[in-house]
């Protein structure tokens, strides 16, 4: 009886998540009139503005996830082996773009970076680069911190540290040669998670004006009819390749302390 | 007549049969421990008994009636889990007028029941405590405070030392024993741990792969295990090989010396060799004046214990424990010292199976 | 970074200047931007302070624009919490292979994440006006949708679509809750006589509650704040607020600057007063964890 009521529950909801990934493929191969084609892929692929954001947000998300994790970690690090004080507070900052909404804080950047202000980022396309790549670290903050940290929960930071500077280790290496290796499995996570994030990203990117992936499939959606679905086809995979490393790493990662 | 009756109980888990021909007849007010090591269907018989397993054949018989299928919230037993099984939403009283207020019982009562309960297990002041603020003894003193209160049939008790400090266990023991004996309540208590199941029950019942090995009361099943499983399992033994002269006479020869077995017959062939049992305790250090048997020996190690101290022997080619008290005025032999132990044919077990 | 000296205050400094780098980026990309938000609110155009801003968004598009983003979020996070609990209880507590749970995790990990433009697309490709299951339902059923009075570019088009990322979310924050409810309490409550909806209602549910609440508070501001999805779906012509915001960050249509900062300061108050009636209900409800 509740296992029927459990197949049932589920099945349902399996359809409901079916229907839009079948849609979306069926359509997206429906160009030709004479049959299912890739005809729409191809078009997609050979667009010159698809590869222009495509690799854009691409090296925007690689940006992204380096400078975040140059920030995340050594801060979730010092947290939890000198500032136990601060956690909250520092836990309460990380979840906040869970909040206050991307377009507001986007907003906020636009009025308080403009070229008129003390630090003018929007005046040049770098400045408003690096201003996009911030953003993205603020919206991938509460997933990367909260990897980093679950990271350094499992090992013993303290003792670590104190072995390595028993050893005449210094800081960088410590961070580098100890830590790291340590919370790799989680910094992994956090930095697929944030590239799935950062591939598809639409607000921030389009308010700034910046030519990423996210608001070329939005231009592409309203003046389109096939294209569309084989973008949402290849974004759908690349989150799903996306969560997929993440289980690797995490399988990885119990093999080796199986083996331990 | 019996109060509680287990007959002829199977349980199979798809291919694997966790128990089976189990059978037992409890006694109102009887305190029964099912003994065994982790796996040997034990909790499978108490989930059985409590119905969280419904039985693949036999039937369960409760005060003359038959709940073999009747679902756990039916049943009225008081169970008390391994471990952290208070609702932690609950404060202690709350969770102790758990069973009462599912009975609908007025507030009043369930009040005074409460209040009752909470003085039996010794924490009358500790009602509006969250279960995370108390001790691991505490929390088990009030699981089998809300256990007890909707005044149950049958009181279940599922390893619920195991988690706890070796100290507070002991203690611990004594308690739950006293309230059972005060309430008269029948229990079933499952343990993996020998000394529990000694020191507390009426009845012991061994279990091993899935069947009853032996039920005995606790110095029966300590002095006269029927199988060697329970030889084995229930207490420290020494083996010692011997063989069969004569099988109706009940002689023996051992280490190179002849005994005569006092109850006399052997279910064995003259010649066979067996496997004889003893325990440390009944292995004595120098000449005993009643015993029959003396070998020698030499002192292999000296296991200071406190008020005991265990002595590994080799005599004869095997090694053997003996206990002997400590004495102040006495300090322990040394090891390889030439000594002499003597044993009685009397507590010699013969190992069948 | 120097190894910290003896001595507290030397030590308590260099611990603190341990933190600078972050609470630099927290200031600059986070906390500024959103304290010029909420200034830029109450200021006019000269710097003056003024509650005009906030009385400037008492008009009926806006307020109106406010109530349907309020009624999304709120309907979108109350049924992907209910559908989303359902699909975990099935699998977690419903005795359903490992196999089935941990594809169910692995899927709601990519869905939750597949939310903005392609969603919409994916949405258009199957309940569009020529989409598959449209279609389908017209030539072999002949049940016609949109005479049905089903819109994908409506109101309850969006609630659909959004579920698609709120129920898994919902699935992927209530596991490790469901986890936690220990087979001892199930089994405790029920020798106790209590049937299986006591149970649910008198421990179940109260232990799972402050996991829910926090859920159903972060599903609200996670529906609050998508724009592409919606925007990708309907265009600019969908009366929510983020909407309506996005349209003001590009072209002021409110016509007047100030009155963007108050609509924006309206959003954060609004996912701040839920969080924090999440925080509140939680305190009052955790009173019996560590």
């Amino acid at each position: 009886m509740t296992r029927l009521l459990a197949w049932s529950a589920l099945l349902l909801g399996c359809v409901f998540f079916a229907l839009p990934l079948v849609g979306m493929t069926e359509f997206s191969m429906r160009m030709l009139r004479e049959g299912y084609s890739f005809e729409a892929y191809r078009v997609v692929l050979v667009d010159e503005r698809f590869q222009l954001t495509f690799s854009y947000s691409v090296l925007m998300a690689l940006a992204t996830i380096v400078v975040g994790m140059v920030l995340v970690v050594p801060t979730a690090y010092w947290v939890r082996l000198r500032l136990p004080a601060a956690r909250p507070w520092i836990e309460f900052i990380t979840l906040l773009p869970l909040v206050i909404p991307a377009i507001v804080i986007v907003f906020g950047y636009i009025r308080l970076y403009n070229t008129s202000s003390w630090l003018p980022l929007t005046g040049s396309t770098t400045g408003t680069n690096i201003l996009l790549m911030f953003g993205y670290v603020t919206l991938s903050l509460p997933y990367m911190y909260r990897a980093v940290d679950t990271g350094l929960r499992t090992i013993d930071v303290a003792t670590l540290t104190e072995a390595a500077l028993s050893l005449g280790a210094g800081w960088v290496t410590i961070l580098t040669r100890v830590i790291l290796p340590n919370v790799l499995v989680a910094v992994l996570s956090g930095a697929f998670l944030t590239f799935a994030i950062v591939i598809g990203e639409f607000t921030m990117a389009a308010l700034l004006d910046r030519p990423a992936f996210g608001p070329f499939m939005q231009l592409l959606g309203a003046n389109r009819a096939y294209e569309p679905a084989a973008l949402a086809v290849i974004a759908f995979g690349i989150t799903w390749a996306c969560m997929a490393l993440i289980q690797l790493a995490t399988r990885f990662s119990k093999h080796i302390q199986v083996q331990r | 007549m019996a109060y509680l009756e287990l007959k002829n109980l199977k349980k199979s888990f798809g291919p694997t049969t966790v128990v089976q021909d189990f059978n037992l007849s409890v006694g109102r007010g009887e305190f029964i421990s099912l003994l065994g090591p982790s796996g040997c269907g034990k909790t499978t018989v108490l989930r059985m008994v409590a119905g969280f397993e419904i039985p693949t054949s036999g039937s369960i018989v409760i005060d003359g009636q038959d709940v073999t299928r009747v679902k756990p919230n039916g049943r009225n037993i008081g169970m008390v889990f391994q471990a952290y099984a208070l609702f932690p939403n609950m404060t202690v009283a709350q969770n102790v007028a758990f069973g009462l207020k599912i009975k609908g019982m007025g507030r009043a009562d369930i009040d005074t029941r409460v209040r009752e309960m909470l003085k039996l297990i010794g924490l009358p002041e500790l009602g509006n405590r969250f279960p995370f603020q108390l001790s691991g003894g505490q929390q088990q003193r009030v699981a089998l405070a809300r256990a007890l209160a909707p005044s149950p049939r049958v009181l279940l008790l599922d390893e619920p030392l195991s988690a706890l400090d070796a100290k507070i266990r002991v203690s611990l023991r004594t308690e739950i024993r006293e309230i059972q004996r005060e309430l008269g309540i029948t229990t079933i208590f499952v343990t993996h741990d020998q000394e529990e199941a000694l020191s507390m029950s009426d009845r012991i019942v061994v279990m091993y792969g899935g069947v009853a090995e032996q039920v005995g009361n606790p110095h029966e099943v300590y002095n006269r295990p029927r199988t060697r499983f329970v030889a084995n399992f229930v207490g420290t033994l020494n083996t010692l090989d011997a063989t069969v002269r004569d099988a109706d006479a009940g002689t023996l020869t051992m280490a190179g010396v002849d005994l005569t077995l006092p109850e006399g017959g052997l279910q064995a062939k003259s010649g066979e060799r067996l496997t004889v049992a003893l325990r440390p305790e009944a292995v004595q250090l120098g000449r005993g004046a009643d015993s029959d048997i003396v070998l020698p020996g030499s002192i292999e190690d000296v296991h200071f214990m406190g008020s005991v101290i265990r002595l590994k022997v080799a005599v004869a080619g095997s090694s053997l424990s003996l206990d002997t008290f400590n004495r102040s005025d006495m300090p322990p032999p040394a090891v390889g010292a030439a000594i002499e132990v003597s044993l009685s044919p009397k507590d010699l077990i013969v190992l069948q199976g | 970074m120097p190894e910290p000296r003896p001595g507290p205050l030397s030590r308590l400094n260099l611990n603190w200047l341990g933190l600078l780098p972050f609470a630099l980026f927290a200031l600059l990309f986070l906390i500024l931007p959103t304290m010029k938000i909420v200034v830029g609110a109450f200021q006019t155009p000269d710097g003056n302070f003024t509650l005009d801003n906030i009385y400037g968004l008492n008009t009926e598009s806006i307020v109106s624009s406010y109530w349907v983003s309020i009624q999304l979020s709120l309907i979108t996070a109350f049924l992907g919490c209910l559908i989303g609990f359902a699909m975990a209880a099935a699998v977690i507590l419903g005795k359903l292979p490992g196999k089935v749970r941990s594809g169910l995790m692995t899927f709601s990990g990519v869905a939750s994440n597949f939310a903005g433009v392609p969603l919409a697309f994916a949405f258009l490709a199957t309940l569009g006006p020529v989409g598959l299951v449209t279609i389908w339902l017209r030539n072999e059923f002949g049940i016609n949708l949109r005479a049905m009075g089903f819109n994908l570019l409506s109101f309850w088009g969006l609630v659909v679509v959004y579920l698609f990322f709120q129920i898994p979310l919902m699935i992927l924050m209530i596991a490790p809750a469901l986890d936690g409810l220990k087979r001892e309490w199930r089994e405790a409550a029920e020798i106790l006589g209590a049937s299986a909806s006591q149970y649910w209602r008198m421990v179940a549910l109260p232990i799972l509650f402050p996991a829910l609440l926090g859920t159903f508070a972060l599903l609200f501001a996670n529906s609050f704040g998508a724009i592409a999805t919606a925007f990708a779906l309907t265009g600019p012509q969908l009366n929510i607020v983020p909407i309506k915001l996005y349209a003001q960050i590009r072209g002021d249509v409110l016509g007047n600057p100030h009155l963007g900062y108050a609509l924006a300061f309206g959003m954060i108050v609004i996912t701040a007063l839920a969080n924090g009636l999440y925080i509140w209900l939680r305190v009052r409800s955790e009173r019996w964890l560590k």
